[in-house]
């Protein structure tokens, strides 16, 4: 934290990538990080969601993946990615055998580790961008420990923390239930939305980013102001 | 729901022309689309689109402009823009965001592998452009039709040049002399050479004489001193609007910021009148029904013209009664192209609000056929085939078919004159007060194509009858009386008789319905011919069965009542809901309620006075 305050990002990626030994990290702390004066509307996006059983990233589990690029703040869905990771054992572990469970963890872990390797390709060289970045930074980065012993940098940007210091700004009162994704949208009058599908969340959270910068006239302030850390 | 993508993808899958892919073709294409988001007063596209692209507008407002910035159409949710799918076509469009958008844009070569296979698409994508397009511009020269006259028309083609002023100090008395001298029905009052004020004919009456002002008293007293005026190249139908809303009928008008001339609201509303007449010219050349069909759809929109522009609702629904006649008479026309010449003599008919000329766009269709005595079985057959293509034809026209079937269509109502004589006793002579509630309809009849005489000689009989049959009248009365206004209104609830509220109230059976019930039964027990109410009620004044003063009272309730009526179907007709009776209080000013309670008032005495005679 403080290197990367002293240093900037940029800095503490090339050291990580000199400490990182598995490949997957390696490629990804290999690409350079988008500059943190790129006006943001020019900054490549990766906007994400993971689906989990809970809050706790040491002990919940993680249930899905959707994801897809912005670039240039379109929504390219060509890009658009969703993976749900087998989670049989947690329904079933009362009435299945010890041998059985084990059989499923094994493959589970296989496709977790699949999933987290895929998307740290796809993240390589661009910010996140989430609506409360909590769980997917707390889940990613505790994957990230488990399979390759290191927790790289990431860079989000936070739909919720926007919102949350522009409301704490103005001095409006607000509900806190206020600052959920579908009572945002609400407020920017876009369309309802099927919620709690990880890759609908993902590219709810960036028409909500649309609106959000379009709407303010934001859309060439740099990256910078938009970081969540 | 596991894809996350089926949202979007169920929301393509309605829009023509993707709605003619399968399923999997849509998840295809679902998978090029790229979500932008395009800030109101932004050009389609943005910088950030190269290719050649269609999009979708999921949300938001586009609007479509010619090189010279006149707005060509809109387009919201829902809708697709081709315009720049295809790059060799050069249309002289603009686009813009008129509110902030998202859009669902699809680079065409990316999508081509998915929709090649489906001509239609590709067929609607290309056409759609240039061809859609064509349409758009149809319907504008259709609109022209409809604005032809004040929407384009400058203020100095209408207004009279040259204004008489008379000097602030000079005299009332001197004004009025000036004026008839000139035969002006106004003059510009003048002081220090600065027109400071207006005098008309109605000041002079409304503020000199019935006040008893002294005619010697300087004119300064009793003009109008907010002096407005327009200049001679503004818009007409600005000005009248203009004129409208503030309630002024005389305008000064300035040419180069000098006093010029004068323009009253009648030089203008005259013009706009003509409107109706040009929609009159285009059906009597039209040539199909499909022709026909179109010209229909000017209805509506000439009918929101007029109500925006001030004419009065009655004015509005004789214009309505009289374009709706002359499109019968040409699908009559029609018809006798496709079936031959008629066999025999015939009258067609129309009957309740479009007989009375009190009818509004989107009514449904009323009537009957009159068939001369000498025709033969196979005669009736030709009647029967022009009732149907009439018909038909109508309610392709958007004249729905009549719920309790009142139609030539129907063997009942397309008889002989001798079936109609037979109708008629039977009705007067041994009235059956379940038979004449249905039957009241017929009592208000006028002849929109054919021999007139034929019609003229049952209503004849007919009223030869209902004169002298006291019965007949009070059972009409019995049955006129179940239809009653409302008591009152209090906040934003309508009191019925039964002590009962409602959020609305039915504004034709329980207001306009009554009067025109009274109305017949006056005219029918006075065996007068007349049709519409207020022509009934003029006639009917100063009788036995009606004082000057009641029918005056009841001339002004309807004319209430309609132009309430007119309002809310046209605001309805704005907010693209069809038209309906039902008018909430909420809708109706205070000023209005008053009124309308007034009516209800006279409505109920003179109901009460009728149940008191029988």
């Amino acid at each position: 934290m403080i290197y990367r305050q002293l240093f900037g990002f940029q800095a503490l990626r090339c050291r990580q990538l000199k400490q990182a030994t598995h490949e997957a990290v390696k490629h990804y702390l290999s690409l350079p990080l988008p500059d943190k004066n790129t006006p943001i509307k020019d900054v490549p996006l990766i906007t994400l969601d993971f689906e989990t059983t809970g809050l706790d990233a040491k002990q919940d589990k993680l249930l899905s993946v959707g994801y897809s690029q912005v670039n240039q703040l379109k929504i390219c869905l060509s890009t658009a990615h969703h993976q749900i990771i087998n989670c049989q054992q947690l329904l079933t572990a009362d009435n299945v055998g010890i041998h059985h469970i084990t059989d499923q963890e094994k493959s589970r872990g296989e496709q977790l580790a699949d999933e987290i390797a895929l998307l740290l390709e796809a993240i390589a060289g661009k910010v996140i961008l989430v609506h409360y970045a909590k769980i997917e930074r707390t889940f990613l980065q505790q994957a990230c420990l488990e399979l390759y012993g290191i927790s790289p940098i990431f860079l989000f940007i936070d739909t919720l923390a926007l919102h949350k210091q522009r409301f704490d700004q103005q001095t409006i009162p607000y509900d806190p239930s206020e600052l959920r994704l579908s009572e945002l949208r609400a407020r920017y009058e876009l369309p309802d939305y099927y919620a709690h599908n990880a890759l609908s969340d993902a590219i709810a959270t960036a028409e909500l980013l649309q609106s959000y910068l379009y709407q303010n006239n934001l859309e060439n302030k740099p990256l910078k102001n938009f970081l969540s850390w | 729901m596991t894809s996350g993508l089926t949202e979007i993808e169920s929301f393509i899958a309605k829009i023509p022309p993707f709605d003619l892919l399968p399923e999997h073709a849509i998840e295809l294409l679902v998978k090029h689309i790229e979500i932008l988001y395009l800030r109101s007063g932004e050009p389609l596209p943005p910088d950030t689109i190269t290719k050649p692209s269609l999009f979708i507008i999921r949300k938001g407002l586009l609007a479509y402009f010619e090189q010279d910035s006149t707005l060509i159409d809109k387009y919201g949710e829902q809708d697709l823009c081709t315009i720049f799918a295809f790059a060799n076509d050069e249309l002289a469009i603009n686009v813009k965001a008129e509110e902030d958008c998202i859009l669902y844009s699809l680079g065409v070569a990316d999508i081509l592998p998915v929709i090649e296979k489906n001509q239609q698409v590709i067929d609607f994508l290309q056409h759609s452009a240039a061809q859609r397009l064509q349409v758009k511009v149809h319907q504008l020269a259709q609109d022209d039709v409809i604005n032809a006259s004040l929407g384009n028309a400058r203020l100095e083609q209408f207004y009279h040049s040259g204004v008489e002023t008379i000097d602030a100090q000079q005299s009332i008395q001197q004004a009025a002399i000036k004026m008839t001298e000139k035969r002006y029905s106004c003059l510009v009052v003048e002081d220090d050479k600065k027109a400071v004020g207006i005098i008309t004919d109605k000041d002079l009456r409304s503020r000199c004489i019935a006040k008893g002002v002294d005619i010697t008293s300087p004119i300064a007293d009793i003009m109008t001193k907010s002096l407005k005026t327009i200049d001679a190249t503004s818009n007409a139908y600005d000005a009248l609007l203009l004129m409208n809303s503030s309630k002024i009928h005389h305008f000064p008008v300035t040419k180069n910021g000098e006093l010029d001339g004068m323009v009253t609201i009648t030089d203008l509303m005259h013009f706009e009148g003509q409107n109706a007449v040009n929609i009159t010219h285009m059906i009597r050349k039209a040539k199909s029904v499909a022709a026909l069909e179109e010209i229909a759809l000017l209805i509506p929109k000439l009918q929101m013209r007029m109500t925006k522009i001030g004419t009065t609702a009655l004015n509005v629904s004789k214009s309505i009664s009289a374009i709706c006649q002359s499109l019968t008479q040409r699908m009559i026309e029609l018809a006798i192209e496709r079936l031959g010449q008629p066999p025999v003599k015939f009258a067609w008919l129309a009957a309740g609000s479009q007989a009375r000329k009190e009818q509004y766009a989107c009514s449904d269709q009323d009537n009957a056929l009159i068939i001369c005595d000498t025709a033969t079985e196979h005669d009736m057959q030709w009647f029967s085939d022009l009732a149907d293509f009439v018909c038909h034809g109508l309610a392709q026209c958007g004249f729905i078919y009549c719920p309790g079937d009142v139609m030539a269509m129907n063997a009942k109502w397309r008889q002989k004159q001798s079936a109609w004589h037979q109708y008629f006793s039977q009705w007067v002579e041994t009235p059956e007060p379940q038979a004449l509630m249905h039957c009241s309809i017929f009592f208000d009849l006028t002849t929109v194509y054919g021999d007139e005489s034929l019609l003229g000689e049952v209503r004849q009989r007919m009223l030869e009858r209902t004169k002298t049959n006291t019965l007949f009248i009070a059972h009409l009365t019995k049955n006129a009386l179940q239809l009653k206004p409302p008591l009152g209104m209090f906040r934003d609830f309508v009191l019925k008789q039964n002590g009962k509220n409602k959020k609305t109230f039915d504004i034709k059976h329980n207001g306009i319905a009554p009067i025109v019930d009274l109305a017949r039964i006056y005219a029918l027990s006075l065996g007068i011919t007349a049709v519409s109410t207020i022509e009934r009620l003029e006639q009917c004044a100063g009788t036995k069965v009606l004082t000057q003063a009641s029918a005056a009272n009841l001339i002004d309730a309807f004319q209430l009542l309609h132009q309430l009526k007119l309002k809310h179907q046209v605001m309805q007709q704005k907010q693209g809901e069809s038209p309906d009776n039902d008018i909430s209080p909420k809708e109706i000013s205070r000023l209005e309620r008053a009124h309308l309670k007034d009516a209800f008032k006279v409505i109920k005495t003179l109901q009460d006075s009728r149940q008191t005679v029988y």
